[in-house]
C-alpha cells in the first residue's frame, strides 16, 4: 500500500473532478468527504460503464476514518456509563452509514467489472479506471473463467477457436457496456465559465442538437452525451 | 458481492440520501457536540435552533430530545401555491425548484458545484413556494416521524398527495419529447419522480433509439459525405407517432 500511496499523492495534484474541493489544513473535510464520496456512489450506481476509481484516494482515506472511528467505539463501549450511552448510538449509526455508502460503491463497480471483465482489461487507458485491487480481481476472475471454459469444452475445441478475445470479420467477442444508454443528469454549472452551464452535444435520431445544461437542471441523455462533464464534475448522475 | 441492481437509486436509497438533508431542531435537552465522521454536530443548548442532518434529527425527535421545525415549503400556503403553480400557471412543466443557495461570484468557491442533499433547501430559513430535489421523501418522513411538529398534517398530506399525482402526469407526458433522442431537460423533477419513472424513461429512450438506430447511422454516413447535411431535411413519412 506504502508505495501506491506516492501515486496516488501525484494523481492528487491533478485536478480531481469527484474530490473535495474545499481543502482546510492539507486534507479534506469529513464533509467534503461525504459529499465526494456520496457523488462517486450516486454516480456509479446511475449509469452502466465503470467510472475511475476516485482519484486523491478519497475511497482508502474514509475506509481508514471509519476503521478509527469504530475502535473509537470499541473503547467508549469499555468504560459505559448512560450518559455515553446515546452518543455511542449516535456514532454507531453514522458509521453504518458510510460503511453502506462505501459497500454500495464498491459492490456496484464488481457488478461492472464482473459483467465485462475482458472490456476494461482490454486497454490500458480502460484498466486505469480500476483500483489496484480492482485489477487483481478481474485479472483472477477472468483467469479462473477461462481455465473453467477451456477445462469443460473450449479444449475440445480446434485450436484457432478457443480465443476468448477474437476480432476476426470485423466483429468484437469482448462485449462493452452500451455507451449509448440513457441516463438521467444533473448540471453542476461550468468549471472553466464561473456562473454558466455546459453545452451538451445531444445525439438525436434525425438530428444532433446544442443544450445548455445550466446549474441545477435535471436532464435526460445519453451517457456518451454528458459522459465528458461527468468525469469531469461539471454534472452528476442522480 | 456483485450489486444484483439496475442502474440508478431505488426508492429506498433516495430515502437514504433524503436523510443526509439538513433541517432544523429545536432541542429539548442539552447535547454536547460530537466528533462525527462527517464533521462535529453543533452542541445542542435548549431552546436554541441548531441545523442537523435528518438522519440525527430523527434519532433525537424518537427519544424525544428534539422537535423538529418543518421546513417553510411544507407549510399548507406554500404548497397550496406550489399546487397552483403545477396546474394552472405551468400545466407542463414542473414547478420552478428552488434557486440555489450559493450564488456564484467571480472568485471559484467549493460551494458552487454543491447539490441536493447538501443544498440546505429544507432548513427552517430555506425559501418557501418551491419544491426541493427531496420534497417528497422528506415530506412523508417529517409527517409520518413528527405529524405534531407539522401544523396542519392532514391538509398538508393531502395536498403533498394532490402534487405527486400532478406531477406523476408530467413525467409520463415528457416520453413525447424522448422521440428524436437529445437532451431532453427535467427541471424542477424531484428525486423520487426520477427513481420512479428512471425505468420507463429510460426504457423508452433505449428502445427508441434501438429502432431509429440505422436511421441515425445513416444519417451520419450522410452527413460526413455531405460535409455539414441538414438533419432536418429527411422525410418525414417514416416519422411514428407516440400517443
Amino acid at each position: 500500500m506504502q508505495d501506491i500511496s506516492d501515486i496516488l499523492e501525484d494523481l492528487n495534484r491533478s485536478h480531481d473532478p469527484y474530490g473535495a474541493d474545499n481543502y482546510n489544513d492539507g486534507r479534506p473535510s469529513g464533509e467534503a468527504d461525504l459529499q465526494a464520496l456520496t457523488r462517486a456512489w450516486i454516480n456509479e450506481r446511475g449509469t452502466v460503464e465503470l467510472l475511475p476509481w476516485p482519484k486523491d484516494g478519497l475511497i482508502e482515506r474514509v475506509t481508514d476514518c471509519v476503521k478509527t472511528q469504530i475502535e473509537k467505539v470499541e473503547e467508549l463501549t469499555g468504560n459505559m456509563e448512560p450518559k455515553t450511552n446515546f452518543s455511542l448510538i449516535i456514532i454507531q449509526t453514522e458509521v453504518e452509514r458510510w460503511k453502506f455508502l462505501i459497500r454500495s460503491f464498491l459492490r456496484a463497480r464488481i457488478e461492472k467489472i464482473d459483467k465485462h471483465t475482458l472490456h476494461y482489461l482490454s486497454t490500458p487507458e480502460l484498466q486505469a479506471r480500476l483500483s489496484e485491487m480492482e485489477v487483481a480481481y478481474a485479472t483472477r476472475h477472468q483467469q479462473l473463467l477461462h481455465q473453467h471454459y477451456l477445462s469443460s469444452f473450449l479444449g475440445s475445441f480446434p485450436q484457432n477457436l478457443q480465443n476468448l478475445n477474437d476480432t476476426a470479420g470485423g466483429i468484437s467477442m469482448i462485449s462493452g457496456p452500451d455507451e449509448e444508454s440513457g441516463v438521467i443528469a444533473r448540471g453542476l454549472g461550468s468549471k472553466d465559465f464561473p456562473g454558466e452551464g455546459v453545452i451538451v452535444q445531444g445525439s438525436g435520431r434525425d438530428a444532433d442538437s446544442q443544450v445548455e445544461v445550466v446549474r441545477g437542471e435535471v436532464v435526460v441523455a445519453r451517457w456518451s452525451d454528458v459522459k465528458e462533464f461527468v468525469e469531469k464534475g461539471e454534472m452528476e448522475l442522480v | 458481492m456483485a450489486l444484483p441492481l439496475p442502474p440508478g437509486l431505488t426508492p429506498a436509497e433516495v430515502a437514504f440520501l433524503c436523510e443526509m438533508e439538513m433541517v432544523t431542531v429545536v432541542p429539548r435537552q442539552q447535547l454536547k457536540s460530537h466528533d462525527l465522521l462527517g464533521g462535529p454536530t453543533p452542541a445542542l443548548r435548549p431552546p436554541h435552533r441548531a441545523p442537523l442532518p435528518l438522519w440525527l434529527a430523527l434519532l433525537l425527535k424518537r427519544q424525544r430530545r428534539a422537535n423538529i421545525v418543518p421546513p417553510p415549503w411544507l407549510l399548507r400556503s406554500s404548497l397550496e401555491r406550489i399546487l397552483k403553480e403545477e396546474t394552472e400557471i405551468s400545466p407542463t412543466a414542473f414547478s420552478r425548484p428552488p434557486p440555489h443557495p450559493h450564488a456564484i461570484s467571480a472568485i471559484p468557491s467549493a460551494t458552487d458545484h454543491k447539490s441536493p442533499p447538501f443544498l440546505a433547501s429544507s432548513t427552517a430559513d430555506a425559501p418557501s413556494g418551491h419544491l426541493p430535489y427531496h420534497w417528497l421523501e422528506l415530506g412523508e418522513i417529517l409527517l409520518q416521524a413528527c405529524s405534531d411538529d407539522v401544523s396542519e398534517p392532514d391538509k398538508v398530506r393531502t395536498l403533498l398527495r394532490d402534487l405527486r399525482e400532478v406531477r406523476m402526469a408530467k413525467m409520463r407526458s415528457i416520453t413525447k419529447h424522448l422521440e428524436g433522442g437529445g437532451v431532453v431537460s427535467l427541471e424542477g423533477v424531484g428525486a423520487m419522480e426520477v427513481a420512479e419513472g428512471r425505468q420507463f424513461v429510460v426504457g423508452v429512450m433505449d428502445g427508441l433509439r434501438k429502432l431509429g438506430a440505422s436511421r441515425e447511422a445513416e444519417r451520419r454516413r450522410r452527413e460526413e459525405e455531405g460535409g455539414s447535411g441538414d438533419g432536418n431535411s429527411e422525410d418525414d413519412d417514416m416519422e411514428m407517432e407516440m400517443e
